[in-house]
């Protein structure tokens, strides 16, 4: 039993220390922009983007080049994880205001 | 933001439409009410705009993943149901008598509460977006106009396209009606899966795995053709192993069910479906 209840110690420790090993990156939508509209990640890591829409209206961030897509409401957060990814330029845009919402993912 | 409102509603339109027109057109040669496409609109719609109102707080469900998690159910749930749909399909009847008798008409009415169903999921997750975006954008004065103008016509160019699809399909000879649209509504299961399954790589609920191949080269997803690959087959230009693998598993399983169930060379063979008998389509709506 105790030996049960060591090895499942053992097994959450690896789980957060996985959980807390992926890296964060902020993003913030305002007036239909992206701050910072180039996001820097290491290749082959998987990463955290934590978007933050400052504005009223919906937007939907999506990258065909990354597969992603997720509408995030006005004034709310959200996350996407992205990666292991292998170097070079993934783009991405707000799919409710594409002309301005523009970005990009660089993997070096 | 008028071109940009026609080109977002078109694109969540045409996914709806292409699933509803075909599942239409094998309900329709079976001879079945078209109460279901009502209902799973009418349930649609409802759950659509609650799930729009609610998104941000599904948002938050699992550590900001929710709605991927949702999608993915919704997804998953859609793939599931349309091998039932197939697998409760009542056979062709071989006499009037055989078309009265009872077991068949309750497995003709449950096909029909599982295509609702269907519909109902499809709606859901396809009408929440067209509400969120339509919802967010006409409070702000300047869009409205061009947002409502540009989604009126994004809709209406996608109902036509539906309707263009069913009265095509049914166009064709009936055996070869019966296999376009066994054929397509076995693909759209296997786009369900593997969008269920991008839903939960995106949650990291599932390994990512790098692109098995890459033919953006030559098709990419920001071209027309690709947008319109991408809404009638699921196409993805990068897709991981895992999206590959639960694309062709949807689409096998709903195509083993189907010849399982064999209805459609008998059917083919048996009933009418031609253009000829599109007349009594509206005295079932």
């Amino acid at each position: 039993m105790k030996r049960r209840l060591l090895l499942s110690l053992v097994l959450c420790a690896l789980m957060v220390d996985a959980w807390a090993a992926t890296p964060e990156i902020e993003i913030e939508i305002k007036d239909h922009l992206f701050y910072p509209d180039v996001v820097i990640v290491p290749a082959e890591t998987k990463v955290k983007l934590r978007i933050r829409n400052l504005d009223p209206t919906p937007e939907e961030f999506e990258s065909y080049e990354l597969n992603r897509e997720k509408v995030i409401a006005g004034h709310s957060e959200t996350v996407v994880f992205i990666g292991p990814l292998v170097a070079g330029e993934y783009p991405f845009f707000g799919e409710f205001f594409p002309k301005t919402a523009q970005g990009k993912v660089v993997v070096e | 933001m008028l071109l940009n409102a026609v080109i977002l509603i078109l694109q969540e339109t045409l996914e709806a439409a292409f699933l509803i027109s075909v599942l239409a057109v094998v309900c329709f040669m079976q001879r079945m009410k078209f109460t279901w496409l009502l209902c799973g609109l009418l349930a649609g719609t409802l759950f659509a705009s609650v799930y729009a109102i609610n998104l941000q707080t599904v948002s938050e469900w699992f550590d900001y993943v929710g709605q991927e998690v949702v999608n993915a159910s919704l997804q998953g749930a859609m793939a599931i149901l349309m091998a039932l749909f197939f697998a409760v399909l009542p056979r062709p009847q071989a006499t009037l008598a055989d078309a009265a008798a009872p077991s068949r008409i309750r497995k003709s009415s449950l096909a029909m509460w599982i295509a609702a169903a269907i519909v109902m999921l499809a709606i859901t997750r396809e009408g929440s977006e067209i509400f969120l975006y339509l919802g967010g954008l006409v409070q702000q004065e300047e869009h409205v106009q061009a947002v409502l103008m540009g989604g009126g016509l994004g809709f209406g160019i996608g109902l036509s396209i539906g309707f263009l699809l069913f009265y095509g399909l049914l166009g064709l000879p009936p055996l070869w009606s019966w296999r376009a649209a066994g054929c397509l509504l076995a693909l759209f299961a296997g786009i369900m899966l593997s969008q269920a399954v991008m839903q939960l790589t995106q949650a990291d609920w599932l390994p990512a795995t790098q692109p098995i191949w890459d033919s953006s080269a030559w098709l990419s997803e920001h071209t027309v053709l690709g947008q319109l690959l991408y809404a009638l087959l699921g196409f993805e230009a990068t897709p991981s192993r895992w999206f590959v693998l639960a694309y062709l598993l949807g689409f096998a399983v709903v195509i083993a069910v189907i010849a399982w169930r064999r209805p459609l060379q008998v059917i083919g063979e048996n009933q009418a479906g031609g253009p000829e008998s599109c007349g009594p389509l509206l005295s079932r709506l």
